[in-house]
C-alpha cells in the first residue's frame, strides 16, 4: 500500500498498493449523512481521480476503492455486506444472490450456497450455479486473470498444488487438470458447493469483501480482453465501453429486479466515473460546490494543501479512520538487525509523533500499537510497543543500543517509499529520533524502483517501510500475507515480508492454529497471540493509521461513509437532489 | 523532386527503427519488475514468473524487438499461444498491421489507444495553432511595422511577460479561476463534435487552447516581429522601393514573404511535436489525448504504449519536416531555384 505517494509511485506499486475490501472502518468513524432524504433519479457523478481502475473483472479486481464500487453498483455476490457503519452489521455479511449466508457442516471445510430464483444478468439470462462456477475456475488461469486475490483459493481449495507452486488446476481456459476443479466446486442444481483442503471457517466474509468468486458468463468471457468489460447483474449497466483514463457512464439496468436485492437503493439514474482529474481539481470544485460537482463523490482525499479550506465545505466535510496501518520493518538479513538488542533499542527510538507531525498531523494519522487495524477482529493494542511511548524513549533506546553488538555509531541505512517532500520530511523525522539514541542513520528514498528493491531478499537495507489493510475483516489477511516466512520467502524475492522475518517453527505452528481454530472469535485471539509475538521479535514498528479527509458535493443526499465499504463513500445508498 | 523525398522518407525510417530499439533498451536498462506493475498485492514469486511470461517480458530483448518489428509489419496476436489459439480462440486479440503492440494495463491494442487519444490532441494542436499563428503573425507584423512606438514596446513586453508564465501555471490559473471560481465557462472536459457538435467541441477546448496558445503565441511575437523587421532591411526591399512600388506591395509581397519562411519552418514542427500530445495542458485540463496517455503509460511501465506513442511522435515530426520543406520551396522563390 502507497498511502502517500503521488500518481507515478501509486501506479507503480500495484503489487503493494491494492487495498482489498475489508472491514477496517472505525467504529468512530462519521458516516455524516447530510442533507436530505435520497430519492429516484438524477445524475451523479463519482470522481476517480488521478489513481485509475485497473481493472473491471471480478476475478482480478484487488482494490478496495473499485470492490466496493463495483459490488453497491453492478457487480452482486453470492452474499454481501449491508449498507451500515455498525461495526457490527457492517462488517457481517446478509444474503445477496444465495438464499442464505451459506451453510457448512463440517467446521467450514465446505461451504454451499443456494442461488436465488428471479436474479438474472444485464442481458436477461438468469444468473446460473454453473456462472459462479466459472467465475471461481478463472482464478486459476493465471497467466490470463492476472492482479486479483486468487491466492486465497489457491491456498485453500481442495486443488492439488504442482511443483511450480501453483494450483495444478490452469483455469477454463486451458482445462489442464479440470478434472479436479470440478470435485472441488460443484452444482447440484442451483446449488454450489466449495470444497477445501482445509476449514476455511470466514469464507463467507471473503466473499462478500473480495470479488473472486463473483460468477461470470463462460458464453462472454475473452480474458484478458474483458479487463474493462463489464457484465453487470447489478442496478446498473455500462453505457457504451470503459475508456481506461476517462472512465465510463453507467445507466439502470432494467433486468435488474429490486425485489431480489436487500442492500442497493439504486437512486441516482446514472453514474459518471471520471477518471484523471488531480486531487487538487477535484477539491477545487468539491471546495466550491460549483457545477457538476455539486452531484459528486470521490475517494480521492481532501489534499493537505487545502485542508485548511474545509470549512468552506460545513458539514459536506467528513473525516474518516481509514483500514491501513504504516509501519517501519527492520531487515532480518542486515547484520545490525539480526541481533535482537539492535531492533529493540530501533523500536525504543521510534518518534511516532514526529512523524506524523511530519505527515500532516492529528488531521492526517493517528498513532498506530499494532499492525492489525483496530477495525479488524484480533486487534490488541500490542504490548511490546508499550514502552515506546507516542515520541520514543532515547533514554531507553540508548540503554538497549549499549547492548547491541554493531559499533556504535550504529550505522543503519533506511529505505523509504520517497519521491515526495512529505515523505522525505517523515523519513528525516524518523531518522532525528534513531540518532538521538546513537544510530547514525542514511536515508535512501526510492521512487519507482521501491519495491522492486526491497523485495530482494539481498537488498542492502535495515530499514524500510510498509502499509497494509486487511482484505477481509480477519486479521488472517494481515498477519500471514506479510509475517508467514513459507509463503513470502521464495529464494529471490521476499515477498511481502520485506523484513525478511522468519518467525520459525513457533510462529509457523502459531499461525497454523489460528488458521485452522473453526471459531472466529477464537481465532481472533489466536492471531492477537501472533501479533504479540511480533512485537516481542520487533518484526514491525507500527507508525500509523491513515485518516481519511473526504468532501463531497451538496445536491449528495444520503452520503454516509460506512464500514461496509471501508469508510468510502457507499454509493449503495447515496442519491442527489434533482 | 521525388528522389529527394524518397531520401528524406527512407532516412525517417531509418530514424524511427533507431528511435524504436532506443527506447526498449532504455525500458529494458530500468531496474524496475515490470511484472510486478501487474500482478498484484499477494502475488507470488511464481505468479510473477508466469505473469512475465505472458506478458513477453521474460524473452530477450532483441526478440522482443524484432516481435514488435514483424508485428507493425504483419500483424500479431495477443497472446501468441498456439495452444491457447485452439482451447480458447475467444480470448486472443488479434492486432491488425501496423500492430504497434497490445497494452496489458489498458487492456487495449495501441493502434485503439492511439484512434482513441488522437483526436483529442489534433483538437487542441489544431486549435491552439490557430490561436498562435493568427494573433502571433498579426501582432509580430504589426510590432514590426510601429516598431520604436508605444505600440512596439507594448506588444514585445506583453509578450515577453506571456512566454515567462509556464504553460501549467496558465492552465491552472485559468481552470482554478475562470472555470471553478467565477464560473465563466464550464469545467473544460474534452467533447468531440459527435457528442457536442461543432459548437460544443470548440466551447470544450477554448481554455486548454489558450493554455497551450499563449506560450506559443508570445514567441510567435518576437519572432515573426524580428524576421519582418530583418527583411526590412533587405537589398531586395530596398530595391523594390526605389522602383517606387506602393508600400503595401512592398509589405506584403517581398517582406513579409520572406520573413514566413522561417516562421513556417518553426510552426510545422511545432504543431507536429504538439500533435503528439500537449503533456501539460493535457494533464492540467485532464485531457485524454496522447499526452496523457505518455504520460500514464511512462508511469506504469507500459512499454507497448510508450514505444507505440514514440515511433508516432517520431514519424509525426519526420513527416512535417519532409513537408516544410517542400513548402519553402513554395514559399521562398530562391529555395526553389536551389
Amino acid at each position: 500500500m502507497a498511502l502517500k505517494k503521488p500518481l507515478a509511485a501509486v501506479a507503480a506499486t500495484a503489487l503493494a498498493a491494492t487495498l482489498a475490501a475489508c472491514g477496517g472502518g472505525s467504529d468512530d468513524g462519521d458516516s455524516s449523512g447530510n442533507s436530505g432524504k435520497a430519492e429516484k433519479g438524477g445524475n451523479a457523478i463519482f470522481f476517480v481521480g488521478v489513481r485509475n481502475v485497473e481493472h473491471w473483472d471480478p476475478q482480478r479486481m484487488y482494490i478496495g476503492r473499485d470492490l466496493n464500487n463495483s459490488g453497491r453498483l453492478f457487480y452482486r455476490s453470492l452474499v454481501a455486506l449491508p449498507a451500515s457503519n455498525d461495526p457490527v452489521e457492517g462488517t457481517t455479511p446478509v444474503a445477496d444472490l444465495a438464499t442464505d449466508t451459506g451453510t457448512t457442516t463440517d467446521g467450514g471445510k465446505s461451504w454451499s450456497f443456494t442461488v436465488k430464483d428471479g436474479v438474472k444478468w444485464e442481458d436477461g439470462k438468469d444468473i446460473t450455479c454453473e456462472d459462479f462456477k466459472y467465475g471461481a475456475s478463472r482464478n486459476f488461469a493465471t497467466d490470463v486473470i492476472i492482479g486479483g486475490p486468487a491466492n486465497y483459493l489457491f491456498t485453500y481449495l481442495d486443488v492439488k498444488t504442482g511443483a511450480d507452486g501453483l494450483p495444478e488446476y490452469k483455469g477454463p481456459y486451458t482445462k489442464k487438470g479440470q478434472d479436479q476443479f470440478d470435485k472441488a466446486v460443484t452444482c447440484d442444481g442451483k446449488t454450489i458447493t466449495y470444497r477445501f483442503k482445509k476449514a476455511w471457517p470466514d469464507f463467507p466474509l471473503s466473499i462478500a469483501q473480495l470479488r473472486y468468486m463473483d460468477p461470470y458468463r463462460e458464453d462472454l468471457d475473452k480474458g484478458d480482453a474483458n479487463n474493462f468489460a463489464i457484465i453487470s447483474n447489478g442496478p446498473y449497466k455500462l453505457d457504451g465501453g470503459w475508456k481506461e483514463g476517462t472512465g465510463g457512464k453507467f445507466v439502470r439496468n432494467e433486468n435488474w429486479d429490486e425485489s431480489t436485492d436487500p442492500i442497493r437503493k439504486a437512486y441516482p439514474d446514472t453514474w459518471d466515473f471520471r477518471e484523471g482529474d488531480t486531487d487538487e481539481a477535484i477539491y477545487e470544485q468539491l471546495l466550491a460546490d460549483s457545477g457538476d460537482a455539486q452531484y459528486a463523490v470521490t475517494e480521492r482525499r481532501l489534499p493537505p494543501a487545502l485542508f485548511s479550506r474545509k470549512d468552506e465545505a460545513g458539514d459536506r466535510y467528513t473525516q474518516v479512520e481509514s483500514p491501513y496501518v504504516d509501519y517501519v520493518l527492520p531487515n532480518f538479513n542486515s547484520e545490525v538487525f539480526k541481533d535482537a538488542n539492535c531492533r529493540e533499542a530501533l523500536k525504543l527510538a521510534t518518534d511516532r509523533a514526529a512523524w506524523i507531525k511530519a505527515g500532516g498531523g492529528e488531521e492526517y494519522f493517528k498513532a498506530a500499537d499494532s499492525v492489525i487495524n483496530p477495525g479488524v477482529p484480533g486487534y490488541k493494542p500490542n504490548p511490546a510497543f508499550d514502552a515506546m511511548g507516542e515520541s520514543g524513549d532515547p533514554e531507553a533506546a540508548k540503554a538497549a543500543l549499549d547492548k547491541c553488538a554493531a559499533p556504535k555509531p550504529v550505522k543503519i541505512k533506511f529505505t523509504y517509499s520517497g519521491g515526495t517532500p512529505t515523505s522525505d520530511k517523515q523519513a528525516s523525522a524518523l531518522k532525528a529520533g534513531w540518532d538521538k539514541a546513537g544510530f547514525d542513520t542514511e536515508l535512501d528514498p526510492l521512487e519507482d524502483t521501491y519495491y522492486s528493491v526491497i523485495q530482494k531478499p539481498d537488498a542492502d537495507f535495515d530499514v524500510t517501510w510498509g502499509g497494509w489493510g486487511a482484505d477481509w475483516s480477519s486479521a488472517g489477511t494481515v498477519i500471514p500475507p506479510l509475517f508467514d516466512s513459507r509463503i513470502n520467502l521464495t529464494g529471490d524475492s521476499n515477498g511481502n515480508d520485506y523484513g525478511n522475518y522468519k518467525g520459525g517453527a513457533e510462529v509457523d505452528k502459531m499461525i497454523d492454529d489460528a488458521y485452522a481454530e473453526p471459531d472466529l472469535d477464537a481465532a481472533a485471539d489466536k492471531w492477537a497471540a501472533v501479533d504479540a509475538k511480533l512485537g516481542e521479535d520487533v518484526a514491525y514498528i507500527p507508525l500509523e493509521i491513515t485518516i481519511f479527509n473526504f468532501v463531497h458535493g451538496g445536491k449528495i443526499t444520503g452520503y454516509a461513509n460506512n464500514v461496509s465499504v471501508n469508510g468510502y463513500a457507499d454509493l449503495a445508498v447515496i442519491g442527489v437532489e434533482k | 523532386m521525388l528522389a529527394y523525398v524518397i531520401r528524406r522518407v527512407f532516412a525517417g525510417v531509418i530514424m524511427l527503427i533507431v528511435m524504436s530499439i532506443v527506447t526498449f533498451a532504455l525500458f529494458f536498462a530500468s531496474p524496475i519488475d515490470q511484472a510486478s506493475f501487474i500482478c498484484g498485492k499477494n502475488c507470488s514469486a511464481a505468479q510473477k514468473a508466469q505473469t512475465a511470461a505472458a506478458m513477453g517480458y521474460d524473452d530477450s530483448f532483441a526478440n522482443q524487438w524484432v516481435d514488435f518489428a514483424k508485428g507493425v509489419v504483419q500483424g500479431r496476436d495477443y497472446p501468441d499461444d498456439p495452444e491457447l489459439r485452439k482451447t480458447a480462440p475467444e480470448t486472443i486479440v488479434h492486432c491488425d498491421a501496423p500492430c504497434l503492440g497490445y497494452s496489458r494495463e489498458r487492456g487495449d491494442t495501441v493502434t485503439n489507444l492511439i484512434k482513441d487519444t488522437f483526436p483529442v490532441s489534433f483538437s487542441l494542436a489544431i486549435s491552439a495553432f490557430v490561436l498562435w499563428i493568427v494573433g502571433g503573425v498579426l501582432l509580430g507584423v504589426t510590432a514590426a511595422l510601429k516598431k520604436g512606438t508605444i505600440i512596439d514596446r507594448g506588444l514585445v513586453g506583453l509578450s515577453l511577460v506571456a512566454y515567462a508564465f509556464p504553460t501549467f501555471f496558465v492552465g491552472l490559473v485559468l481552470y482554478k479561476f475562470v472555470a471553478i471560481k467565477w464560473g465563466l465557462t464550464d469545467i473544460p472536459r474534452y467533447t468531440s463534435i459527435a457528442e457536442g457538435g461543432v459548437g460544443g467541441w470548440l466551447s470544450s477546448l477554448t481554455l486548454p487552447a489558450i493554455t497551450l496558445a499563449v506560450f506559443f503565441m508570445a514567441a510567435y511575437v518576437r519572432m515573426t516581429r524580428s524576421y519582418v523587421i530583418e527583411s526590412f532591411q533587405e537589398d531586395y526591399v530596398r530595391t523594390a522601393r526605389s522602383k517606387g512600388l506602393r508600400e503595401r506591395t512592398v509589405t506584403f509581397k517581398h517582406a513579409l514573404r520572406a520573413a514566413l519562411t522561417p516562421i513556417v519552418t518553426m510552426a510545422g514542427l511545432d504543431f507536429a511535436g504538439l500533435m503528439g500530445g500537449a503533456i501539460i495542458t493535457e494533464s492540467v485540463f485532464n485531457y485524454p489525448g496522447m499526452g496523457k496517455l505518455a504520460v500514464r503509460a511512462s508511469s506504469d511501465f507500459d512499454l507497448p504504449t510508450t514505444v507505440g506513442l514514440v515511433v508516432l511522435l517520431a514519424a509525426f515530426v519526420i513527416v512535417a519536416n519532409i513537408i516544410v520543406d517542400l513548402l519553402y520551396a513554395v514559399i521562398d522563390p530562391r529555395v526553389r531555384l536551389g
